[in-house]
């Protein structure tokens, strides 16, 4: 008995690993966020602070700036790490390509520190590689080297914003969320078949009763308007409170951005 | 005898339908692949021929701090013109040519990164601010072309499998869609520029 329990846990293993071993790099974090301190190097409220902030600047501006850490680069390089992340999470939406990666892989006793700036095409021209080799000189690299991982990050999504928000500032439309848009086409049907039956039923009511029917119209129509009214306010309740959401620091999700490999690293 | 002969003609006009738009199918699924590709390759040329842009400038600025480093200075100017004239043909992308390519385009990576390893020697040079925006920007391209080989080998790859497996490898050879050649080097070889010996 109990072997057969060791044979299936060891076959169960067997399976899993190489599951683990090809995760080279993280998968899109679940729920979406925009600041994914794999490495732990933020305190929560730290990671919350910089997440409001992005989150309201991509609700904004629609430019999308994600800050990774993690404690290993799996033997890429930090700009092919950094860009693979943007590629494999889609930072940036679909029609501009506005994502911006940081990755910062904090120096350990045993290894260097190291970080890039990934840049999506779409910011290529705010963000060329000389500005982002800039940025890791002037704001990350000299907060780093005094082991401010927070106030060089924040320093450098400040300088990120600015540059990127020049380029694309279009305020995200979140009428596309599936979500929102699928929740609404239901409503929609559900609105228009209660009112087609009812209609119907008057039609029907009319043909049988004739003249008799008047009351029975008014009492039918008003029917239909007091459950369309109501299936109607259900529906702006929810997706008013969708949106309201996206506000209350929710992150609407990466958009299918992609990247070329533009931007900087650099060690300390 | 006559709704018999009215069946058959019937079948037959089926098959023969549903043949030509599974070929139809198959063809235009080819070439959509093999436009890809071709797009794929084109993203390539791009980033290779912005590091080539790079280089006047780049041996300019050096020049003007190591003048007597005229060795390494000439390898690059040479080694970039080489790269230059070999081409690859977006139509065939054939795996030798594709090698040439590569082997060209190594060669003047390891000439850039003796450019720029001078720095070491020249602190006036590495503190200069041209200098260290140029070698931004050549980082920056360095990456840009493993990134752009990376989609191309995955375009490159997929369209691959479509032009060799059956049944569609029949009409891929009726019409001429030839297998594609890869970039072989391992990844990360040529994202920064080293010098290997």
């Amino acid at each position: 008995m109990l072997k057969t329990v060791k044979k299936h846990i060891l076959a169960a293993a067997l399976l899993v690993l190489p599951a683990i071993s090809c995760l080279a790099i993280p998968s899109r974090p679940s729920p979406q966020r925009l600041v994914n301190d794999f490495a732990g190097i933020f305190t929560p409220q730290q990671a919350g602070l910089l997440e409001r902030e992005l989150v309201a600047f991509d609700d904004s501006t629609s430019n999308q700036i994600t800050v990774v850490t993690v404690n290993d680069l799996e033997g890429y390089s930090a700009s092919e790490y950094a860009t693979r992340i943007g590629l494999d999470w889609k930072v940036g939406s679909a029609g501009f390509d506005n994502g911006l990666v940081l990755l910062i892989k904090p120096k350990t006793p045993d290894s260097n520190g190291q970080v890039a700036i990934s840049v999506g095409y779409g910011l290529e021209g705010a963000i060329p590689d000389a500005y982002a080799k800039r940025i890791i000189d002037n704001e990350l690299i000299p907060h780093f080297k005094q082991d401010d991982y927070f106030g060089g990050a924040a320093a450098a999504c400040e300088v990120l914003m600015k540059l990127s928000s020049g380029e694309i500032s279009e305020p995200r439309d979140r009428s596309d969320d599936d979500a929102g848009g699928y929740l609404a086409l239901v409503f929609f049907i559900f609105f228009a078949v209660i009112v087609s039956i009812v209609t119907i039923g008057k039609g029907n009511n009319n043909g049988r009763r004739g003249g008799g029917g008047n009351y029975r119209d008014g009492s039918d129509v008003m029917d239909a308007i007091i459950i369309g009214s109501l299936l109607g306010s259900g529906r702006g309740g929810r997706s008013s409170w969708g949106g309201s959401s996206g506000g209350f620091g929710g992150f609407g999700g990466f958009g299918g951005g992609s990247f070329g490999g533009g931007g900087a690293s650099g060690s300390w | 005898m006559k709704k018999g002969t009215l069946i058959t003609v019937t079948v037959i006009v089926i098959i023969v339908l549903s043949l030509f738009f599974w070929v139809k199918n198959s063809y235009n699924g080819l070439v959509k692949a093999d436009e890809q590709v071709k797009a794929a390759w084109s993203q390539v040329e791009n980033v290779y021929q912005r590091r080539a842009d790079l280089i006047p400038n780049l041996v300019a600025t050096v020049k003007g701090y190591a003048e007597h480093e005229s060795e390494t200075l000439e390898s690059v100017v040479e080694a970039r013109s080489k790269a230059t004239q070999v081409s690859v043909d977006p139509e065939s992308l054939d795996p030798g040519q594709i090698a040439e390519f590569q082997e060209a385009q190594g060669e003047l990576s390891q000439a850039l990164g003796r450019l720029i390893m001078l720095q070491e020697n020249y602190p006036d040079l590495k503190a200069n601010q041209n200098f260290r925006d140029l070698q931004a920007q050549l980082e920056g391209t360095e990456n840009r072309i493993a990134t752009e080989r990376m989609k191309f080998n995955e375009t490159a790859r997929s369209y691959n499998t479509m032009v060799r497996s059956f049944p569609r490898n029949i009409f891929a050879s009726m019409f001429g869609f030839e297998t594609k050649g890869y970039f072989e080097a391992s990844e990360g070889a040529q994202t920064a520029p080293k010098v290997e010996f």
